[in-house]
């Protein structure tokens, strides 16, 4: 039996519930944890900035060794020089943070750019647009990636120019696919009709108010791309040397120690690997579902 | 009545929920209604009025929720006899206050089975309908000609393919297709709006039904075509004389085709009686509605002196803030200082002022 | 004398039908003539109404007018400036004086912005206004389309179909629109609420002088608001006069069908026009291959009584507008 009943009193005239009235729990709980880890990623990434650390990562002691979490002081133990976990855990998000917003920055700058002139100009423009999108989609990521290592050298920022770059295709399509629709619902036209300079229809009208969310969850989900793939490409020895902390560097010299029983040093950045890729997953993926999905049109 | 109506609906109650709101949309809000056999009925009536929902649950078509919660709905042809909403009360469950409903619970899966079990034999055999866009009711991936064949097959007691398809022909030439034979291998796509109306209405009529619905027959095709679907209504009236019950806000295809007719407004009949009476011009006891509605159309008058036309003040009816006493009370332009009390207050019942005719207001009880 | 606000000469506008990958290529592309040869103008203070069944390309001309489409060839002259080829930068400037309301309802409304943000964007399109004089116009406007104040807060799809409607009436006039072409104003309202725009629509066009090129299909009532009427079929204007001539003293067959299939019983006044024409079966004509000459001759109830002569079907012979009575054009050998 499902039950259906009605409020007493005034019914309001105005059918917006507020967002968390709306949202599923689940999707509540994804986009709290999401925040929760991007907020810990920031403040991390300040702290680590300024070298606010509880200690200082590459000091090596040791008598500490591969110390389980609690020991001595150490929140999270230590590595297998006996460094302190928790502060080369926060330093390891310097080798991620700034290089993973470039790759933000240049996919969803290009992508607009490219959606937008695809989409609102229509004809030719989006044939050869399209045409050079799905040229770009088809290109392996990794494969591009090894080129420019080989070519330049291996620095974190290169690789994410490229990260940005093969991620502009996905941005342009969804931009340019929200246009299209819009499109058909006229009000692009009436703004012209009434006079709108096309800098603000495009800006505002389009960008703005129906697009935001949009572009918000590719940057998380941009973000999370980032940090896999920079610390995929540490932990092959490609990325970060050591002794500079990167989650990727730290869970592939902490895997000699397997053998040994040991199996903190490597666990600890893995995890935290897990958690924090899952976290911006999620929190694009609440999002989503929040912004986009059940929205009532 | 002296004989059985075919169709009978007594209080009707159909509601649904809206959760931004978390309040009910009362659609249709204690309708009844009595067609007689060989009649056509024409129920009238704007936006929000319940006319189509009405004319859904007849045939269990009704999918959102919590959808029919109340009423009864009578049918008896030569083959069948039966409440089509039998058992509602099974599976539903009221809860009122201050009068008016504000809790249903509903067993939906169980209600949706039974109405499945009831409507079986019922739709298409004994009941047809014809819907309100011609091209998407059809099923894009079939030709026009098999769907009708189908229809004949499952409904009739028609034996061969062969025989199906030659009564198929039969009907679309009946309803004046050209080229019949073209037609019948056309896929829905390759035909007009007025043909695909056309078509819909052979696949209804060819299953011989007792009972035909057709809501909004005309609406949105051209205006020629338009005048040519009513012509053929009209044509196919006299010829078999089947029940019908016509819903359409067009007043104008309402007064050639129907007998008597019901005007709906915010989920309720406020007016149901012989067509000639209520769709004159001089008729005295209508409802204010019905008055004004038919004052608002441009008539040969208006359009001689470009005058302006009596536009009916406010909104139409928000099914969900339904006001305590008449639905019509704030865009009347009737009330009088004797009525207004009543008419804040108290909603009037259906009520017989003449032979035959009904009216839901105030002005017309002493 | 009221001056002229509007002009078209020998409008044309034609859609290219593409098909193919290599369609840019192509020399001689496939194109659907949808407006073919228009002429009209309209005056200050003045409603021309335009009237055809679907497809017939009457809402193409109003957005051609408008230039939201481009013309193909043909002259069009809005308040003395010829604006056919005009570069959008200039366009831009004159856009507010000529507007359109679209047949869909919720065509001019953003569903992200409430009616106070939508009603403050159009009024400060074209000048800087402070926020005071802002809330003066919107309160002057919606005195204008008799629209609530607390509707101001209220997104689109909070809004009746009337109000909706309304909200982009008051865009429009925001703007400072002298010519309007309103495309279908009335088909997607209820009867009820039919009647109060059309009042609206009326009483603004005395309030402010206003012009409307009014496209619909429901005859009676572009013969109410209408002071000329023009009818079209296929991409070409086939009968243009006064409205009331044209609604009881139609010469181009296709008039005189159009008017008789009102579906009227009510009014016994329709015995003026007691010729019957016989009309046959409704064929599906085929646009994008319109017949030489005369575009009406396959459905022309005429041209069948009269044996089928050439001088309709011949291209060199195609009907052309001419005057048969004061103010009265008629594109038709034959006329009634």
């Amino acid at each position: 039996m499902k039950k259906y009943s009605q409020i007493s009193g005034e019914i309001s005239e105005f059918s917006e519930l507020p967002f968390w009235k709306k949202a599923d729990v689940v999707d509540l709980v994804y986009v709290g944890y999401g925040l929760l880890i991007v907020a810990l990623v920031v403040v991390s990434y300040i702290l680590g900035s300024f070298h606010f650390l509880p200690r200082d990562p590459q000091d090596i002691d040791l008598q500490l060794m591969m110390a389980p979490p609690g020991t001595a002081g150490r929140l999270l133990g230590t590595d297998f020089m006996g460094r302190d976990m928790l502060s080369r855990l926060i330093v390891g998000i310097q080798a991620y943070f700034l290089p993973g917003l470039l790759a933000i920055v240049v996919a969803l700058c290009f992508g607009t750019g490219l959606g937008v002139l695809a989409g609102y100009r229509g004809e030719k423009f989006e044939t050869v647009i399209t045409y050079f999108t799905n040229l770009v989609d088809s290109f392996p990521r990794l494969v591009l990636i090894l080129l420019v290592i080989a070519a330049f050298k291996p620095d974190i920022y290169y690789i994410m120019l490229v990260i940005g770059l093969t991620n502009v295709p996905v941005v342009a399509s969804l931009i340019k696919g929200k246009i299209q629709f819009l499109k058909q619902k006229n009000f692009i036209e009436a703004d012209i009709a009434l006079g709108l300079p096309t800098r603000t229809i495009i800006l505002k009208h389009i960008l703005w108010h129906h697009c935001r969310s949009l572009l918000i969850i590719q940057a998380t989900l941009g973000m999370a791309e980032a940090i896999l793939m920079e610390t995929s490409l540490s932990y092959l020895g490609f990325g970060v040397q050591e002794p500079t902390p990167s989650w990727g560097n730290m869970v592939q010299s902490g895997a000699n120690y397997f053998m040994q029983g040991k199996f903190w040093p490597s666990t600890a950045p893995a995890l935290a690997i897990l958690f924090t890729i899952l976290g911006f997953h999620l929190l694009g993926d609440g999002l989503n579902h929040i912004l986009e999905g059940k929205r009532s049109t | 009545m002296t004989t059985t109506p075919i169709l009978k609906i007594e209080d009707l109650r159909i509601y649904f929920y809206s959760h931004s709101k978390q309040a009910f949309i009362r659609s249709v809000d204690g309708v009844s209604l009595e067609i007689a056999k060989g009649e056509t009925l024409g129920v009238v009536g704007e936006s929000g009025s319940g006319k189509t929902i009405t004319a859904l649950s007849i045939l269990g078509l009704i999918s959102a929720r919590p959808g029919v919660i109340s009423g009864k709905v009578g049918f008896q042809s030569d083959r069948i006899q039966k409440n089509l909403l039998q058992d509602l009360g099974d599976f539903v469950k009221l809860t009122a206050r201050d009068g008016k409903i504000m809790e249903v619970s509903k067993d939906v899966a169980g209600w949706e089975r039974n109405v499945e079990r009831v409507m079986s034999r019922v739709r298409g055999r004994e009941i047809a309908m014809t819907f309100q866009n011609p091209k998407s009711s059809f099923n894009p991936f079939t030709p026009v000609g098999k769907q009708i064949t189908e229809a004949i097959r499952l409904h009739t007691s028609t034996k061969t393919e062969q025989e199906a398809e030659e009564r198929a022909l039969a009907w679309l030439d009946r309803v004046k297709i050209d080229s019949p034979r073209l037609r019948f291998d056309n896929y829905p796509y390759g035909l007009s709006g007025g043909m695909c109306q056309r078509a819909m209405i052979a696949m209804a009529l060819a299953s011989e039904p007792s009972f035909l619905i057709a809501d909004e027959p005309t609406t949105g095709l051209d205006a020629t075509i338009q005048s040519k679907i009513v012509d053929l209504l009209v044509e196919l009236k006299c010829e078999i004389g089947i029940t019908t019950m016509l819903i359409s806000h067009d007043i104008s295809i309402i007064s050639r085709l129907s007998d008597s007719v019901a005007v709906m407004y915010g989920g309720t009949v406020f007016e149901y009686g012989p067509a000639k009476d209520i769709l004159s011009t001089r008729f005295e006891s209508k409802h204010p509605y019905t008055a004004a509605l038919l004052a608002s159309i441009p008539s040969t008058k208006n359009i001689k002196e470009k005058g302006y036309l009596q536009a009916i003040e406010g909104d139409v009816l928000d099914t969900i803030n339904i006001p305590e006493g008449c639905r019509f009370y704030s865009r009347c332009n009737r009330v009088t200082e004797k009525v207004r009390e009543k008419c804040e207050r108290q909603e009037p019942d259906l009520r017989q002022t003449e032979a035959g005719h009904n009216v839901r207001c105030w002005l017309y009880f002493d | 004398m009221p001056k002229t606000i509007v002009e078209v000469i020998d409008l044309k506008k034609h859609f290219i039908h593409r098909q193919g990958l290599f369609s840019f290529f192509k020399e001689h592309q496939h194109y659907i003539p949808a407006v073919d040869g228009a002429s009209f103008y309209l005056k200050e203070n003045e409603t021309l109404g335009l009237v055809g069944e679907s497809g017939c390309g009457k809402t193409t001309i109003g957005r051609t007018i408008l230039r939201l489409e481009k013309p193909t060839s043909g002259k069009i002259i809005f308040d003395g400036r010829d604006i056919t080829t005009l570069p959008t930068d200039e366009l831009r400037q004159l856009r507010g004086e000529m507007q359109m309301i679209f047949q869909d309802l919720d065509a001019a409304l953003n569903p992200k912005m409430h009616v106070r943000d939508i009603l403050s964007e159009a009024i400060t399109v074209h000048h800087r206004i402070s926020d005071a004089e802002v809330d003066r116009r919107i309160r002057e406007l919606l005195e204008r389309v008799k629209l609530k104040k607390s509707k101001l807060s209220s997104f689109p799809h909070e809004l009746s179909g009337g109000e909706k409607r309304r909200v982009g009436v008051a865009r429009v006039l925001s703007v400072g629109a002298k010519l309007i072409v309103a495309d279908e104003p009335t088909s997607a309202l209820d009867v009820s609420i039919q009647a109060q725009v059309v009042n609206l629509l009326r009483d603004l066009q005395k309030q402010l002088a206003l012009s409307y090129l009014f496209i619909s299909h429901d005859l009676r009532v572009v013969e109410l608001i209408s002071h000329k009427v023009a009818v079209m079929y296929l991409g070409k204007i086939v009968e243009m006069g006064l409205s009331d001539r044209i609604a009881k003293n139609a010469r181009h067959p296709y008039t005189h069908i159009l008017w008789s299939s009102l579906v009227e019983k009510r009014s016994k006044e329709t015995g003026q026009k007691a010729k019957s024409i016989h009309v046959g079966r409704w064929g599906v004509f085929d646009f994008e291959r319109p017949t030489a000459g005369c575009r009406f001759a396959p459905r022309c109830p005429i041209y069948e009584s009269k044996g089928r002569p050439t001088i309709c079907i011949d291209p060199a012979t195609e009907p052309q507008l001419r005057e048969i009575g004061e103010a009265h054009l008629v594109a038709c050998h034959f006329p009634l």
